[in-house]
């Protein structure tokens, strides 16, 4: 690097810092740099929902992105990790007097579950989450995964947008600009609140930031349809259809006056969309349709109001899927009532906090997975199940849980375009610190657009003197993992 | 000299010419550019590196990033090119990474360069990758204004050029509508538009008439202030995790509203914004200017790692970098954070030049006020303070008398039992018949400071009561209900901080008592009790002392009951062992304390507490989210790689190299006063000489006026923001800025009496061949109402619009809950306090709105210079069935209560009259569903929605 960097006052005797030269060129050496020109897909305002053609053949065409909030604990879910139960109540080594997020830290502890192994494949999964665990031959680990900041906030921009600073577009908003949608009733990005509530950085998530605001996701859930979907009670169906009859006469009227204007066409026909939506949006939440025995398999008639309200919307995410919507966010826990209550964040009594969380995800989670692939729909849909980083494998000290840990973590694949019953990258003997392969989310969201057959280099927007991408400057797509 | 230089020029033509010489170049010279160097530096270099091009003769004489020829024709020994293949310069060889060229090669370089570089690739044309200092808008404004010509010259000059026309003059109603909505972002009255083309009639100078009107309008501010907003990133709340909001940065929104009202100069309103603390003292309609510094998201999460903390100030004051930059001189100088700009020539010390400016700034509140306003306070508090601490000092020498007899009596006592425990006190009595307990507190643990003071904050995690049989009665899983009230609310959680956690059987959460401090349970049915405890403890003693949260009843009754009526106290602290040294003396004084002493105190602690009510009516001095300033500790350097734990080159505050060829530059000790670093960097912006400062806001002006700027990228004016389409006209507009002393309502009334302004909106197919979008202004550009001008007009259209007071607190289309972090719920129903302009909406960040969301209002984390201008179905959704349209609707409706309620409809909302055809339809749909789907019909109408 000293010798990049000196080369650099050949050219420049007034520089320092990490030059330009030397960036490029390490990207040039992994063979990124190749004529990567931006792509800036062209949107018709009049339809900015049109499908539009990927960068190359893709292997998935929509994506189910199931995110857990407040950092859900890999040492307790999916990172096994005997070296725990051999140290349990041990300092760990080497960690010395290690400060994180809150502070200081106790001993490693074990898992807080036991492990088994799971399906053909045998990968060891805890009893925390036994639903879910029988799926472990459908799921593509990446234990490995990485993140920037240790503080909810900005990594769950990060991990939803890519950026650990607000202000930037949601993965589902890339996507959909570049791709549009196969479905014209619906918005073409979904985000699913959990009924408990939004995650900490809530409208962020599926906010579209500096692109066009059509490619925001739209919000609802089983509980709460898209605002303003509904006539109002108090106007009559004749009415409201000789109402839009004369403002069509309105509007056509001033069309013919102002010819040429796309605008104007494009608003009157975002009138007839919005018809159609509200048919369609009424039918999506309307799980009546659906048999007893699926209805059983998600839990939507639990006793526990929060698991059946999550139950409902796996199906609602699934139906979404089913009816092409581009891109669908389902989230699992909200920041409601700070720190645990309401999502994963167990820095303080983490056994109590995750027996209350962890069935509202399982069944209804691992439900919607098995219904997916029984419904064929894996073939085309890549599902990704994330959380904004993971946790220590020691207990805070004076507390009974694991405080923030952005350096080693794990998240899955499923689906379109992954291997199934796979392993990627791995953590050091205790879960510390992603050791082997080491994958950060912009990796992560590189493969997720190479999936889609779009070139995270050359996807981009151009923003006060930027071409903006997703990935920033960086990611790498996760080739092992591609099936 | 002269001579010299001439003398040179006659060798190199010579040689250049010379035969031999371009036969060498191109045996022996050419190719080994070609192949070794070519990959790096020249037009087809996939990234050219450091912006130094070897496939052109121009290309070596201009040299790299930093100017100077790599090549002296006759001087190897002087020439950089040769110098680095010759592995002469440590740490300079080239090429990169590879072996040394072979001898031959290098000494036929050196031939080539002793015989004076002949090189015949005069016509390769230099194809910039980047742009350097010779870039456009870094050059000096040389404008003459006397000779300049007009708008309507440059416009009608490049029309020319291609072949195009101006369209013909807009009729009247169509320019009122144009100009009102520009200028104060309302519809005209109709009033007002038939008086117009009346005027238009028989005044030539109706239209200056009506834009001096518009321009006096304090609603011209509200418009043109609220782009400004937009510009400098104006928001509400902090963003990031907490995202909580901020209740007084408004005043910075009204001073922008207040100063483009008063035409202040603009480059007095960016000094003011830099360092309005340093020029205006005391002087808070000047001070409350530097809230732009702290008007952006910032992250205040406490986070306990000394790295992260550091990324979190890097990233805070990045905030403040970006955005002046931005907004002042249209570079994105933040992109020179990590390592010089890849595109344009800003080196990465500018970045930190900026930083060493800001680096004394904080995001917070503090008092902004005037010296009389201050002093005022004082005086008004001195006397109360004098009367305050006579009563104090006098209750003091009372208080001392009995804590010294209170210790020595507290010697004396005994206690027969132990103190209470916060993992468990118990408390046993005869087995009583009981359905109902209650436990009244008198005191806690932390109440103690020798005598009591209540300090709050006590918490139970559990309260048990033990049946004759053992058995936990008091379980909620018994039926057992318990009331009482809490300290704490959660809007979003009602259970949150209840009594309730105290029957639960856990000891997680517990129970925020409240007041009066008391507990009451009610049993299923009566139950034979023996024993209580109570623990506040979230966990086992066997852990530590964190498990302890909050304060713990020291002073209690536990009284009984079998009806409800009668109470019966069983136990109480009596006997126990003080919780501390304090509590004893506290214990002690009211065994001793006389009658006269008592009577004494009470009278005391009364006049105490009237003097201190008055003390709290004297209004506090107003506080605003300005920032505080603190002179930095450390000088400023330069992070590596933009990683601030790799400190780098130090750097001072100064004046940025990337236009130090053109505006003068300036630069401070690294010790100097952080404010007068704000100042000198604000008076370097907005010097006379700064060529980016009025060209950028020269630019904003017309992109407003227009909806696209002569640059398209407003606050990009570097290499990859767009190129002027009318450069000169550019010129011209900045220098009238300037010469108008950095005003803005002249530049708009020449801007809006143009011809360029004043033409019809209408379409021409021909010409949109050439120009779709008519950057060329071949017509005037029709534009969609913005997210505030659509609710502001739907306001106005109804007639429920306030329009005064102006300014003040903003008020809220959203619920905002706040609990550790914060989120916003959109209303559903917007009340009559909202029915005010949008630019008073409290423009919180990440809170979604209905209405003005869905119109492309810009979720504010960056500068938003330029709005989105989208179409969806979600926006139709909303404006036909949020109840803000039925609202609007509803008033709408009973405004038109005239004998013919269609034309006045049409007049409100359209400022013309409906056609037969038109008033026949409304009629008939007014005649079936009555005037309110009427109305519906019109606020959702595209006339109502687009301007031509």
């Amino acid at each position: 690097m000293n010798h990049l960097l000196n080369r650099r006052h050949f050219l420049n005797r007034t520089v320092s810092g990490l030059s330009s030269i030397a960036l490029a060129s390490l990207l040039k050496n992994n063979g990124l740099l190749a004529n990567e020109s931006p792509i800036r897909p062209s949107i018709d305002p009049s339809h900015p929902y049109a499908p539009r053609p990927p960068h190359f053949e893709p292997k998935a065409k929509q994506v189910l992105m199931i995110f857990c909030s407040g950092a859900m604990s890999h040492v307790d879910t999916w990172d096994y990790k005997p070296e725990l139960f051999k140290r349990h109540d041990t300092p760990m080594p080497g960690s010395g007097n290690l400060i994180t997020f809150q502070g200081e830290q106790g001993n490693l502890i074990k898992p807080i579950r036991d492990f088994k192994p799971r399906g053909q494949s045998g990968k060891m999964i805890s009893d925390l989450l036994p639903n879910l665990a029988e799926m472990a031959d459908d799921m593509c680990f990446i234990h490995s995964m990485t993140a920037k900041s240790n503080t909810h906030g900005p990594a769950e921009n990060q991990m939803g947008t890519g950026y650990i600073l607000d202000g930037f577009p949601s993965a589902g908003a890339w996507v959909t600009y570049a791709l549009g949608s196969e479905n014209q009733n619906f918005p073409a990005f979904v985000a699913i609140p959990d009924p408990r509530g939004v995650p900490q950085i809530g409208p962020r998530h599926w906010g579209s930031a500096f692109l066009p605001a059509s490619f925001q996701g739209t919000a609802f859930n089983a509980n709460k349809p898209i605002p303003n979907l509904a006539r109002p009670d108090s106007i009559s169906d004749k009415a409201e259809r000789d109402t839009r009859e004369f403002l069509k006469r309105l509007n056509d009227r001033h069309l013919e006056q102002n010819p040429g204007d796309s605008d104007l066409a494009a608003r009157i026909s975002s009138y007839e969309l919005a018809a159609r939506m509200q048919l369609a949006a009424v039918e999506i939440n309307d799980l009546s349709t659906e048999s007893p025995a699926t209805r059983a398999l998600y839990g939507t008639d639990d006793t526990n109001t929060n698991k059946a309200g999550f139950a409902k919307n796996c199906i609602l995410a699934r139906r979404l899927i089913e009816r092409g919507v581009r891109f669908v966010q389902l989230f699992n826990g909200s920041y409601a009532m700070g720190e645990g209550v309401g999502n994963w964040d167990g820095h303080k009594k983490i056994h109590d906090q995750y027996a209350v969380h962890a069935p509202i995800l399982d069944q209804p989670c691992a439900a919607l997975l098995k219904d997916m692939k029984a419904r064929g729909l894996l073939k085309d849909t890549l599902v990704v199940f994330v959380t904004e980083f993971g946790r220590m494998p020691t207990f805070q000290k004076g507390a009974n849980g694991r405080d923030h840990n952005p350096k080693g973590f794990t998240v899955w694949l499923s689906g379109a375009g992954v291997k199934r019953a796979y392993s990627h990258g791995a953590t050091d003997d205790f879960g510390y610190q992603a050791v082997e392969n080491v994958t950060t989310i912009y990796d992560l969201h590189a493969t997720m657009l190479h999936l889609l057959g779009l070139n995270h280099e050359r996807l981009s927007f151009y923003n006060n003197g930027i071409e903006r991408r997703l990935t920033d400057v960086h990611g790498n797509v996760v080739k092992d993992i591609l099936s | 000299m002269k001579f010299l230089t001439l003398t040179l020029f006659l060798i190199t033509s010579a040689l250049a010419a010379d035969p031999a010489g371009i036969a060498f170049f191109e045996q022996k010279v050419r190719p080994v550019l070609v192949e070794h160097c070519y990959s790096c530096h020249s037009a087809e270099a996939k990234k050219l590196k450091g912006n130094l091009y070897l496939d052109s003769k121009a290309g070596w004489e201009k040299g790299g990033d930093s100017g100077d020829p790599i090549i002296v024709p006759g001087k190897p020994e002087a020439s950089l090119l040769i110098r680095s293949v010759q592995h002469l310069e440590a740490d300079m060889e080239m090429p990169p990474k590879k072996p040394q060229l072979p001898e031959s090669v290098i000494a036929d370089l050196v031939t080539w360069v002793k015989m004076g570089a002949p090189d015949p690739r005069d016509g390769a044309k230099i194809e910039a990758k980047r742009g350097d200092k010779s870039w456009w808008s870094l050059q000096p404004n040389k404008t003459d204004l006397n000779t300049a010509g007009s708008i309507d010259d440059f416009i009608g000059k490049k029309l020319k050029e291609k072949g195009l026309n101006f369209s013909p003059p807009a009729d009247p109603r169509t320019l009122i509508r144009r100009v009102t909505y520009d200028l104060t972002g309302l519809p005209p009255t109709a009033g007002e538009v038939e008086a117009f083309v009346k005027d238009c009639q028989t005044n030539a100078r109706a239209d200056k008439d009506l834009i001096d009107r518009l321009l006096a309008s304090p609603r011209y501010g509200e418009r043109w202030g609220r782009h400004w907003l937009d510009v400098v990133r104006f928001g509400e709340s902090n963003g990031f995790e907490r995202n909580f909001i901020i209740d007084d940065l408004y005043p910075f929104r009204d001073y922008v509203i207040k100063s483009i009202n008063d035409d202040k100069p603009f480059n007095q309103l960016i000094t003011e914004h830099l360092a309005g603390d340093v020029i205006g003292k005391d002087r808070p309609e000047i001070e409350v200017g530097s809230a732009f510094l702290v008007a952006g998201p910032y992250d205040d999460v406490g986070n306990q790692d000394k790295v992260a903390q550091a990324n979190i100030r890097a990233a805070t004051i990045d905030d403040m970098i970006t955005a002046a930059s931005g907004a002042f001189l249209g570079l994105t100088i933040n992109c020179a954070r990590c390592h010089d700009h890849k595109f344009d020539p800003i080196p990465t010390e500018d970045y930190y030049r900026l930083r060493a400016a800001f680096e004394g700034v904080t995001h917070g509140r503090r008092v902004v006020t005037t010296l009389e306003q201050r002093s005022a306070h004082a005086a008004a508090l001195k006397p109360l303070n004098a009367e305050l601490k006579r009563l104090q000092i006098e209750r003091e020498k009372i208080d001392a008398d009995i804590e010294t007899r209170a210790k020595a009596a507290l010697a004396k006592m005994k206690f027969d039992r132990p103190k209470i425990d916060q993992f468990g006190t118990d408390e046993t009595f005869p087995p009583v018949e009981a359905k109902y307990v209650k436990f009244v507190i008198q005191s806690f643990t932390n109440d103690y400071q020798g005598k009591l003071v209540r300090a709050g904050g006590g918490k139970l995690t559990e309260f048990q009561v033990w049946s004759s049989d053992n058995r936990n009665v008091a379980l909620a899983s018994n039926g057992t209900q318990a009331e009482g009230a809490k300290s704490a609310t959660a809007e979003d959680f009602p259970e949150a901080y209840g009594p309730q956690y105290c029957i639960d059987g856990q000891r997680g959460e517990a129970w925020f008592i409240g007041n009066p401090p008391e507990l009451k349970l009610t049993f299923a049915k009566a139950e034979t009790i023996q024993r209580i405890t109570f623990i506040n403890a979230r966990g086992d003693r066997d852990t530590d002392e964190s498990k302890v949260r909050g304060a713990t009843p020291t002073e209690y009754e536990v009284r009984v009951s079998v009806d409800g009526i009668t109470w019966e106290t069983v136990a109480s602290d009596k006997g126990r062992e003080p919780w501390t040294h304090a509590h004893g003396i506290a214990k002690a004084r009211s065994q001793i304390i006389t009658a006269d002493e008592q009577a004494r105190l009470t009278a005391l602690d009364r006049d105490i507490a009237k003097t201190q009510a008055k003390i709290n009516a004297v209004p506090p001095l107003p506080q605003m989210w300005v920032g505080t300033h603190k002179q930095p500790t450390e000088p400023t350097t330069v992070h590596k790689g933009g990683d601030p734990m790799k400190p780098g080159a130090l750097v001072v505050p100064a004046s940025l190299a990337v236009l130090n060829q053109v505006t003068k530059s300036y630069e401070l000790k690294s010790d100097i006063d952080e404010g007068q670093r704000r100042l000198a960097l604000a008076q370097w912006i907005t010097s006379n000489d700064n060529p980016l400062t009025a060209r950028v806001l020269a630019n904003r002006v017309w992109q407003h006026h227009f909806g696209t700027g002569i640059v398209e990228t407003p606050s990009d004016f570097g290499f990859l923001g767009s190129k002027p389409t009318h450069p000169e006209l550019l010129d011209y507009l900045a220098a009238k800025l300037v010469a108008n002393g950095w005003k803005l309502k002249d530049l708009h009334r020449e801007i809006l009496l143009s011809k360029t302004y004043q033409q019809s909106a209408t379409y021409n197919e021909t010409a949109a061949k050439e120009d779709k979008s008519a950057r060329l202004l071949w017509r005037f550009p029709p534009r969609r109402l913005s997210a505030e001008e659509l609710r502001d007009t739907m306001l106005t259209v109804a007639g429920a619009m306030k329009l005064e007071p102006m300014g003040g607190p903003g008020f809220r289309l959203f619920r905002y809950l706040a609990n550790n972090v914060s989120t916003y719920i959109p209303l559903d129903t917007h009340g009559p306090e909202t029915y005010r302009r949008a630019v008073y909406h409290q423009n919180a960040r990440a809170s979604v709105v209905d209405v003005l969301n869905d119109f492309d209002l810009p979720d504010i984390a960056f500068a938003a210079p330029k709005r989105a201008n989208t179409t969806t179905p979600l926006q139709a959704l909303t404006l036909l069935n949020h109840s803000f349209t039925l609202d609007m609707a509803k008033a709408l409706s009973t405004r038109i209560q005239s004998s013919d309620p269609v034309t006045q409809a049409y007049q409100l909302a359209f400022q013309r009259n409906p056609t037969t055809k038109e008033h026949q339809a409304a009629t008939q749909l007014i005649t079936m569903h009555g005037t309110e789907a009427f109305c519906r019909a019109l606020l959702n109408a595209n006339e109502l929605l687009y301007l031509e």
